[in-house]
């Protein structure tokens, strides 16, 4: 394989492991952003994950798929919504009862699926040719999830920063009492920041086995819920930042699978702790550069020192 | 009365939740539920395999517990189960041959000194740098799982397995020794040991103030001579050799050999237990039993039923959302009366 050719498949492999991570690392950015955090996240992409691929099973759509699967994981998201601002719950051990109660569903609905047969998307371009290797190995891998994705990224971005309601959503973060001078209810927002939360990351779970694993299987996140709500942090509550966090975990992912299939000599189990390791390293980075609590909305660092 | 409300109020929820979730998957509530008790607790077999699953589960709470005195939310039972499992048999693997009094303390020492190692990862990060180890310790949970497949399918393999990724069986020297010939063993009675050790010296010692303060207000634990730190990591470590000697104990006592998939969730459900319980150690020993009893009776229920065993895990997710709920609610009007 030629060089540019090695490095387009590479990038395209990293954009692709990268996608799920991402609607899920927006949403969550979001929800962090309203100070609330959300564990459940892990749940919520599980759900959407299985609901997503039992749509595309049943009707053979995948953008209805991801439609299905977002709607689940918002309709997961309403519980924590429910128990924290509802019954002011302790909001970690409400995330938790969300990934369980994820886990435990898919885990029973989804046993009729193990194993099925779904169409994804497919590539963008099917035979590239540009003249480009480099344009060309990343046009015939990438789907049409990973230019959403990267879309919602300056979307989302502008939006929260440069929007009223963007300011508003910052303002219930920073502070409730000036936020209720504003005249905003804060449990308001927080609702609606949890279910936008629960619909990308139920989407990011429907894009991970519809369209990058296309198959379902039991616990198939892995953790992916859980690294985005780590890597919040990392990004500092920034969206555009969450584009290069994001690629950092799923980049190391596509790295870890090619040099399996590259068959060097090393266990692919050790490969496979790479992603882990690297997110808690950056983490780790960010708190140390962030010593205290900057850049961290005021409000949930009262919750989650 | 009041202090009625919030266990009435979460056992209310949790049966309407629970009897909603079984007619939707097409068994009758009711029966479903009475059914689950015969099975968890219904004769001398059902106890044993209850008290089984509730073994791992105890050690696991305790290990969450201990550091939540302090204020900690640590939910990284599970990798730490796992990694004393994975330093345990390499005791194991190292002297095969010694005697038991020598190898069976080895071995769970080996176990805790993993546990504690994954732990003090987490508790160190947030001692030194102030990392949130409720994040650490989550993502070291697929860690150590990933080290000890690492192992069971690499190095440690045993050849006669055919493929089957799986260490030598424990010999008798590293077997921890059942009780009145049942699945049921020892492990359960050290579990129960520490429980009570536990809460005599956080009840009788200063160290339950200690952490108290610390947790109420650092600057005045920092006054008074206490350092957050410190404490960060004698809790953290300490709850990380807990759920080290369960990783260890589960693989002598259940497996006979380290294999994947040792836990069954046991650290999730750790959590939970620890979060019934208020944190109390005590109080974690029969609810551990409880619930052991019903992820046993799951077993059952899929054998007899055909209802597949991993409806409870939604059913410990309905149980969990319902206790949340209703101490929020109960909360909520402590402090409005």
């Amino acid at each position: 394989m030629e060089g540019a050719e090695f490095a387009g498949a590479w990038i395209a492999a990293s954009l692709r492991a990268t996608t799920p991570l991402l609607f899920a690392l927006l949403g969550e950015t979001l929800v962090q952003r309203t100070a609330v955090i959300n564990l459940g996240v892990e749940g919520q992409m599980l759900v959407g994950a299985c609901a997503g691929f039992a749509a595309a099973s049943a009707f053979g759509d995948p953008w209805l798929a991801l439609l299905v699967g977002g709607m689940t994981g918002l309709a997961l998201s309403l519980v924590h919504a429910g128990l924290c601002l509802g019954a002011g719950a302790n909001q970690i051990g409400s995330g938790i009862a969300v990934w369980m109660l994820g886990l435990g569903l898919t885990s029973f609905f989804g046993r009729a699926y193990v194993g099925a047969k779904i169409e994804g998307f497919g590539p963008l371009v099917r035979d590239a040719d540009t003249g480009v290797p480099l344009l060309d190995q990343i046009l015939s891998q990438l789907t049409v999830t990973t230019l959403i994705a990267v879309a919602l990224v300056p979307i989302i971005g502008l939006w929260l920063f440069r929007s009223r309601t963007g300011l508003r959503w910052r303002a219930v973060g920073e502070s409730f009492e000036t936020a209720r001078a504003l005249g905003l209810k804060p449990w308001l927002v927080q609702v609606q920041a949890i279910m936008v939360g629960g619909f990308l990351a139920g989407v990011g779970g429907a894009v991970l086995s519809v369209d990058y694993t296309e198959t379902w299987a039991q616990d198939m996140t892995k953790g992916a819920g859980l690294v985005a709500v780590a890597l919040v942090i990392a990004a500092r509550w920034n969206p555009f930042l969450a584009l290069p966090v994001a690629l950092l975990f799923g980049g190391s992912e596509a790295a870890v699978l090619r040099l399996q299939a590259q068959g060097i000599d090393v266990s692919s189990y050790l490969l496979a702790t790479t992603p882990y390791l690297i997110c808690i390293l950056v983490v780790w980075i960010s708190y140390v550069r962030i010593r205290g609590s900057g850049g961290m909305p005021a409000e949930l660092s009262r919750i989650f020192g | 009365m009041q202090r009625l409300l919030a266990p009435g109020l979460a056992l209310l929820f949790f049966v309407v939740l629970a009897s909603g979730f079984l007619v939707i998957i097409g068994q009758p509530p009711v029966a479903t539920m009475l059914d689950l008790a015969v099975y968890a607790f219904g004769d001398a077999y059902s106890i044993s395999e209850s008290l089984v699953k509730a073994t791992p589960i105890l050690f696991c709470a305790l290990a969450v517990i201990l550091p939540a005195r302090l204020g900690l939310i640590s939910v990284g039972a599970d990798g730490q189960l796992y990694l004393g499992a994975l330093v345990g048999t390499g005791v194991v693997l190292a002297m095969p041959g010694a005697p038991i009094l020598v190898l069976l303390p080895a071995m769970l020492v080996g176990g805790a000194i993993g546990g504690a190692g994954l732990a003090l990862v987490a508790g160190g990060l947030r001692a030194r740098f102030g990392v949130n180890e409720t994040i650490t310790t989550l993502l070291l949970n697929y860690v150590a799982v990933l080290l000890v497949n690492f192992v069971v399918y690499g190095p440690w393999k045993d050849p006669a397995n055919l493929g089957w990724p799986a260490t030598i069986p424990f010999p008798d020297g590293a077997t921890v020794p059942g009780l009145f010939g049942t699945r049921a063993h020892a492990g359960l009675i050290l579990a129960v040991l520490i429980a009570v050790v536990l809460h005599i010296v956080f009840a009788r010692g200063r160290v339950g103030l200690r952490l108290r303060v610390l947790r109420d207000n650092e600057r005045v634990g920092r006054m008074a001579g206490l350092s957050f730190a410190h404490m960060v990591l004698l809790t953290m470590g300490i709850g990380g050799a807990i759920a080290g000697i369960a990783g260890i104990i589960e693989t002598s006592a259940i497996q006979g050999r380290l294999q994947p998939g040792i836990s069954l969730g046991y650290g999730l459900t750790g959590f939970l237990v620890a979060w019934l319980s208020g944190h109390s150690f005590l109080r974690a020993i029969p609810l551990a039993i409880l619930i052991g009893g019903l992820i046993a009776a799951g077993d059952t229920l899929q054998l007899f039923a055909k209802v597949p065993a991993s409806s409870v895990t939604v059913l410990l997710g309905l149980l969990f959302a319902s206790m949340l709920a209703a101490a929020g609610i109960a909360r909520k009007r402590a402090g409005a009366g």
